[in-house]
């Protein structure tokens, strides 16, 4: 049998959850780009991973918390999500989906390779930051760093979900999700709306990324982890708004807190992969599942 | 001068051709019907107005102003708004957040809370589910709704594709109904593309008959519902 000290459960549980909540920020990016475009993003994880390194680059050279690197990461993601939409995306709207996959899966070669070129296959970590203690609550201890990340992803969250659901954008967003064509009908400018949605999943990286950054050290492979978890959680998710990515990204963080507990770090991935296949069998549209 | 026209329009979609030679004016004011049967050219000639084909030469002219080279949205700003065919409501969205998305234009979104009144005025139905998914109504609200939504974008124009279709008897003369009342009460200009040849003839002021992408047969509305060719073609009196 394999035993586990309960107190260490809990603690393990608690930093899933915080987990869980970057994991949903970093996916929210690929849901919104997926659901208002129906462009599957390959370099949604690339994205991270640029911009991990680029919060160590601004970090280092300004002597700056990582986390402040977002105010300039996050409109300069911006600008690069809406520049690489106008200048590859747009071309392959419409196209057959195998287009629109080599067109991101070329992009993402480009992403990697450039971060190994000037990097190579170093991690960069950000030697300082103002979260770099820990937290005891109780018999648990938790550490700043990763409790502030969930809860500024919970607000990030929370922000886009408030600009879906309030805002002349967001409904316009939505109104092309559901129906490009009418959308159109309705005077929606929707070549402005899927550049928007891109360069708006884009940034959401780039603050992922800064979070990431204040516990965690950018490597060119970064991409690969959190572009597999964010499908995983936008499968799951199925399409069900902030909501569902929100509760598949918790979902997954618990899963491999309780994978590392129970087992060993190693058996992570079987975990929140096991947990996929099992959601999928028995809901094959998702959580939240519409269509 | 009319308030649209189209003007020797050939027009389709990519290579297919589906319009050849069409001419129609819409008078302010005015109901416009185009009757015609299944696969004639009715919804490419609504599509055609919206710049949703490709048009190959001709010309459309909105308020005096040649509209050829413009995209949907812009059109759209200019006054122009089409209900499509089978409703196509914004499923997920409520009811509410369907008539905010039909203000998105400049033009309509300043006066979104006016235009709401007027139109929850023509459908009271909807301001009691302004708050229901639009993906839950039944077929004759979903109408209602798609009718109001392109309402909401105080359009000069309104194109009206096969409103009646797939509905209840009861629910079809209601929507006629609506319609008369927008021109005569809500001073709205429509151009109505029907299969219900004889509802529409009734309410109509001017008529176009559009057979294989021609237009064959045109005139007051009146006169056509004594025209002997179109009484045989579509057995309808």
């Amino acid at each position: 049998m394999i035993s586990v000290e309960p107190m260490l459960l809990v603690q393990n549980i608690v930093n899933g959850v915080f987990m869980g909540l970057i994991y949903s920020l970093v996916a929210l990016g690929l849901a919104l780009i997926f659901g208002v475009m129906d462009i599957i993003n390959f370099a949604h994880g690339d994205f991270v991973m640029i911009g991990a390194y680029l919060t160590f680059l601004l970090a280092t050279t300004l002597l700056v918390d990582p986390t402040l690197t977002a105010f300039i990461t996050m409109p300069l993601f911006f600008v690069i999500g809406v520049a690489v939409y106008k200048g590859i995306i747009e071309r392959v709207l419409g196209a057959e989906p195998l287009i629109q996959i080599a067109v991101t899966v070329g992009l993402l070669m480009v992403l990697r390779n450039l971060a190994l070129m000037i990097f190579k296959a170093e991690p960069r970590g950000v030697p300082f930051t103002v979260f770099g203690f820990p937290i005891n609550v109780g018999p648990i201890t938790i550490a700043a760093s990763r409790l502030v990340a969930g809860i500024v992803s919970l607000v990030a969250l929370f922000l886009v979900h408030m600009l879906l659901t309030r805002t002349k954008w967001g409904i316009a967003m939505r109104a092309t999700a559901d129906d490009r064509e009418v959308a159109e009908l309705m005077g929606i400018n929707v070549k402005k709306v899927y550049a928007v949605t891109f360069g708006l999943g884009i940034s959401l990286t780039a603050l992922a990324a800064a979070l990431i950054m204040t516990f965690s050290r950018a490597d060119p492979y970064l991409g690969l982890l959190y572009g597999l978890l964010s499908w995983v959680i936008v499968a799951m998710g199925g399409l069900g708004g902030v909501i569902g990515v929100l509760a598949s990204g918790l979902i997954i963080g618990v899963i491999e807190a309780i994978g590392i507990s129970v087992v060993s770090a190693g058996a992570r991935e079987l975990f929140i992969y096991l947990t996929f296949f099992l959601i999928l069998w028995f809901r094959p549209r998702g959580l939240f599942g519409r269509r | 001068m009319a308030l649209l026209e189209l003007k020797n329009v050939n027009a389709g979609y990519g290579e297919f051709r589906v319009l050849f030679d069409v001419s129609a004016k819409v008078e302010r004011g005015q109901i416009v019907a185009i009757v015609g049967p299944n696969g004639a050219g009715k919804t490419t000639t609504l599509r055609t107005i919206m710049g949703m084909t490709t048009l190959y030469s001709g010309d459309i002219v909105f308020n005096g102003r040649s509209i050829t080279r413009m995209p949907t949205h812009k059109r759209v700003e200019l006054g122009l708004s089409m209900v499509p065919e089978g409703r196509r409501v914004f499923r997920t969205l409520t009811v509410y957040e369907n008539l905010v998305a039909g203000a998105i234009t400049k033009r309509a979104w300043e006066k979104l809370e006016d235009t709401l009144e007027m139109v929850y005025n023509i459908f009271p139905k909807l301001k009691e589910r302004r708050n229901q998914i639009a993906g839950t109504l039944s077929g004759g609200e979903a109408q209602m709704l798609a009718i109001a939504r392109a309402l909401m974008s105080r359009p000069d124009v309104l194109l009206l594709d096969e409103p009646s279709l797939g509905l209840a008897p009861k629910i079809v003369i209601q929507i006629f109904d609506v319609v008369k009342k927008l021109r005569d009460e809500a001073e709205k200009t429509i151009l109505l593309v029907e299969q219900h040849v004889k509802h529409s003839l009734e309410i109509a002021d001017y008529a176009y008959v559009l057979e294989q992408g021609r237009i064959v047969l045109e005139g007051e509305a009146q006169k056509l519902m004594k025209d002997e060719r179109l009484k045989k073609a579509y057995l309808i009196f």
